[in-house]
């Protein structure tokens, strides 16, 4: 996360009108954020091309494999037969114009896999990161204002379980409790299955299911989405827990807190209007950073809850040396990172003045 | 003057969100519909089965993955077929058979009046051109037909000739990949007989077959759903919807107990000991058999190429102590062709442990302690049973004998690369037929796939060439299992390959799922399966 530091100069526009600082502030940062891109294209393709083994052995069958035009004509369909520059340069290209390849595992065009899969990523990871912003945000202040005190203990001990317990465990472990010894959620999956999947809007069942008006649809959907949401927010609530409680310890030590404390406000003025006004630059920037490693983190959850997202994709992906699928996934995360980082940023620039006009 | 509301009254956007809230809901019950699909009528009923995917495609000419095996057979018919879990002997599918004595031509009479899912009849030009399609894609499963000639005779007859004698060609013939298309339909949607093809993408949202079961959805991802097929000539399949889902093995487990899953298809030998009651498992050995190799390429080992050192690697091994790891349904591989396929070595002709004879062999040799590398696939796990973990066992056999090894492990994507090019020097993998005939085995003979992939070159052991070649020519039933008994006896004794095991092949069902019987090709006949 990146807040920038150096101050923001202050071009005229020609009619010689300085232009506000905020759409200045605003315009480097995307400026900043497209060049990135390029650079996480650059990287991804290399890290991807320098793997050892050869695609084509990956996605071809023992006997196929062997047979020298069969290979041909895969290496030709795909481009690998050109030098690596001309495929980076293609491979730029076609970006331009949406095209992200064509998977060798799936035989569908990147783009179309990828727009299928993040729906179901996004469905649990927002769902996840809502939760955990509200349950940290409180957690983390609580134990804050009782540092010391056993139920900071307590907290602090919860919050670094949540972090240090693996999440491929606790998603067994969950889904075995609530599943098979308590029949609260259902089975694995997006949707039960004597349901079909609602019309295709947003790709987003329990949205898709509500535009459809099917209600039990969006009921099962939603109770689908249960168990791999806590489990997501079983570890981010951690993370944000301790994060926030440091935070907020840092703003309870400033000047102007102590003054409003002494003034005899409410705690829930001091809290809302200066505590956690104070804090929302460092909580916003890990919120930014969990949320970015929600969508990348999710591959093993996604295994276990059968959940057919940009993690069971990246995982199909790398297993068969789909180097068009790694690379889309990659970019992909990559580009949702940055997203999440310029809007977190300038977020900064509302919330902090000090962030746009100069710092 | 205050003109705020109380603060215990709720402010207007609360009140707003409120209230279209209330209002959507009641519009919502007031209107919707469901998404359910079962009735209480047994023709719509749906089963439930977890498959751990590698599906690529649903298009028969070029799906070569066990998942796709699994869904093309019920969605395609194929000429000749096999019955239950038996696929040592192949029956009349859409077609009899009519076989020269050479094998090498095959006359195909379409047995009836067979009708595709939109109610066309099936003609011997459907044959044709599904058979020329497989050819002519160049795709995965193309190899199967590599030599063969497709002419038609008349409306109901088909002939293919090869120019080599093809003993396994009706054993070929079964496979899914050559399920019969609606010449018709396909080539509407881009269907040709060489490169130019473009059918794939319809045929992954429609079938084109005359099997039991139509293509509702497929998404590669998560679930393939089939439906029953209102035009199929045979007996109507016991459940009128079939939903396949992408679920790993753990999870399986817990869904098959639990009842969200009718049939779970990829345990463990432990998971499937730890089932309750609720399930019943049925347990076979399955058509894979892992095997070690031993280089014999002195350039890439001076070691592993010397006979007497790969006589003490099969001595020392303890070929009872990796089955009881392996668990459920595991077998020792007595050679290299499984034991449900003709051709079979008999239990009594597999490799027993000797560890006083290892050493011997091992002085023999000239061995002086080096280390040997044993490269094997650390990510794959084939029927619930881990690489690393039969290579950990392995190595420490091994070292019982006096044998130093050193374990190499890399993803199979990599790793791949170099057992293919021949480069490994100590290697550990598996062989799934590509189709259930012995000949398919003749792979693991000097100057062939698996033979060069050890260092074995063509000449390499002119008495085992000698056995192939006897093998690969064809003959009755008899003939052709002693011969490749003689060639696996002959391969136990002087080969570089070490046939380990055959993993349990374990697939549970809920107690009122009736029909489950594995098959080697396509695992199970999802059209069998029926309620009690």
């Amino acid at each position: 996360m990146s807040t920038s530091t150096k101050a923001v100069r202050s071009p005229r526009s020609r009619g010689g009108r300085a232009a506000h600082p905020f759409l200045r502030y605003a315009l480097r940062r995307v400026l900043t954020s497209l060049l990135l891109v390029v650079g996480v294209t650059l990287v991804t393709f290399v890290l991807t091309n320098l793997v050892p083994g050869d695609p084509v052995a990956a996605a071809l069958g023992q006997r196929a494999a062997e047979d020298p035009a069969i290979v041909a004509q895969f290496r030709a369909t795909y481009g690998l037969d050109q030098p690596l520059v001309v495929q980076y340069f293609t491979y730029l290209g076609n970006l331009l114009q949406g095209d992200l390849g064509v998977s060798t595992t799936t035989h569908n065009p990147v783009v179309d896999d990828l727009a299928k899969a993040l729906p179901a990523t996004l469905e649990i990871a927002l769902g996840a990161i809502v939760l955990s912003v509200i349950i940290g945000v409180v957690l983390g202040t609580i134990a804050a204002y009782r540092r010391g005190k056993a139920s900071d203990h307590v907290l602090r001990v919860v919050s670094l379980a949540g972090l240090s317990v693996p999440t491929f465990w606790l998603a067994l472990v969950l889904y075995y409790v609530f599943y098979f010894q308590l029949h609260i959620a259902p089975g694995s999956g997006r949707l039960s299955s004597d349901f079909t999947t609602p019309p295709t809007v947003t790709g987003l069942y329990t949205v898709d299911a509500l535009l459809a008006g099917q209600l039990d649809t969006f009921l099962d959907a939603a109770s689908h989405l249960f168990l791999p949401v806590l489990v997501l927010t079983l570890y981010t609530v951690g993370l944000l827990t301790r994060f926030v409680r440091t935070a907020v310890l840092e703003i309870l030590d400033q000047d102007y807190v102590r003054a409003a404390r002494a003034k005899g406000l409410p705690t829930r003025t001091v809290i809302f209007s200066y505590v956690l006004r104070g804090a929302s630059i460092p909580i916003l920037t890990v919120v930014g950073l969990a949320f970015g490693s929600l969508l990348s983190g999710t591959v093993l959850v996604e295994a276990i809850f059968a959940w057919p997202g940009i993690g069971s994709y990246a995982y199909q992906a790398a297993s068969h040396l789909d180097l068009p699928g790694i690379m889309g996934v990659g970019l992909l995360i990559g580009v949702m990172y940055l997203l999440v980082n310029l809007i977190v940023d300038l977020l900064y620039g509302v919330l902090d003045p000090r962030v746009r006009l100069a710092s | 003057m205050v003109f705020r509301t109380t603060r215990t009254t709720r402010s207007t956007p609360t009140r707003v969100a409120i209230a279209a809230a209330a209002v959507s809901l009641t519009l919502l019950v007031a209107g919707c519909s469901s998404g359910r699909t079962d009735t209480a009528d047994s023709g719509t009923q749906t089963l439930t089965i977890n498959k751990a995917f590698d599906l690529k495609t649903a298009d028969p000419g070029r799906m070569y993955e066990p998942t796709g095996q699994l869904v093309d057979k019920a969605l395609y018919e194929t000429l000749l077929t096999f019955e239950g879990g038996d696929v040592s002997k192949v029956v009349d599918g859409l077609a009899s058979l009519e076989q020269s004595d050479d094998a090498k031509t095959f006359t195909l009479t379409l047995t009836g009046e067979h009708t595709f899912s939109d109610g066309t009849a099936m003609t011997a030009d459907d044959v044709v051109f599904s058979l020329q399609r497989v050819i002519g894609l160049k795709g995965n499963p193309s190899f199967l037909l590599d030599g063969v000639t497709v002419t038609k005779q008349d409306d109901k007859t088909v002939v293919l000739t090869t120019e080599t004698p093809t003993p396994a060609l009706p054993a070929i013939l079964a496979n899914p990949a050559l399920g019969i298309l609606n010449s018709k339909v396909v080539k509407e949607n881009g269907g040709t007989t060489d490169e130019t093809d473009t059918a794939e993408k319809f045929l992954n949202t429609t079938s084109a077959g005359s099997g039991p079961y139509v293509l509702d959805t497929l998404d590669l991802a998560s679930q393939v759903v089939l439906t029953a097929n209102e035009n199929y000539d045979g007996d109507a399949p016991g459940y009128g919807r079939v939903v396949i889902q992408n679920v790993e093995g753990a999870t399986q487990k817990i869904n098959v107990e639990g009842g969200s899953a009718d049939v779970a298809l990829d345990l463990s030998g432990t998971q499937a000991e730890a089932l309750g009651d609720s399930v019943e498992v049925t347990s076979d050995p399955s058509a894979n058999v892992i095997f070690l190799l031993l280089n014999q390429n002195p350039s890439v080992s001076a070691i592993t190429s010397n006979p007497d050192f790969v006589k003490a690697v099969k001595e020392a091994i303890d070929y009872d102590d990796l089955v009881s790891i392996a668990g459920t349904g595991t077998a020792q591989a007595s050679g290299v062709v499984p034991s449900m396929l003709l051709g079979a070595l008999p239990e009594s002709g597999a490799l027993t442990q000797d560890l006083d004879a290892a050493k011997a062999d091992l002085a023999k040799s000239g061995y002086a302690g080096e280390s040997v590398t044993l490269n094997f696939p650390s990510d794959i796990s084939l029927n619930g049973i881990d690489f690393p973990t039969i290579a950990q066992r392995i190595q420490s056999q091994l070292k019982d004998a006096g044998i130093t090894v050193e374990l190499a492990p890399a993803p199979v994507a990599t790793e791949l690369d170099a057992y293919r090019n021949g480069t490994e020097t100590m290697g550990l993998w598996y062989w799934g037929p590509d189709y259930p005939d012995p000949s398919d085995y003749l792979v693991f003979t000097p100057g062939n796939v698996v033979g060069l992939r050890s260092g074995w070159a063509e000449g390499a052991n002119p008495a085992i060439s000698t056995l192939a070649d006897a093998a690969a020519a064809g003959g009755s039933d008899e003939e052709r299992q002693s011969r490749f008994e003689e060639l696996q006896t002959a391969l136990n004794a002087d080969g570089p390959f070490i046939p380990l095991l055959q993993p349990g092949n374990n697939i549970a069902a809920a107690k009122d799922v009736t029909g489950v019987v594995y098959n080697a090709v396509w695992t199970i006949d999802i059209a069998a399966l029926a309620a009690k």
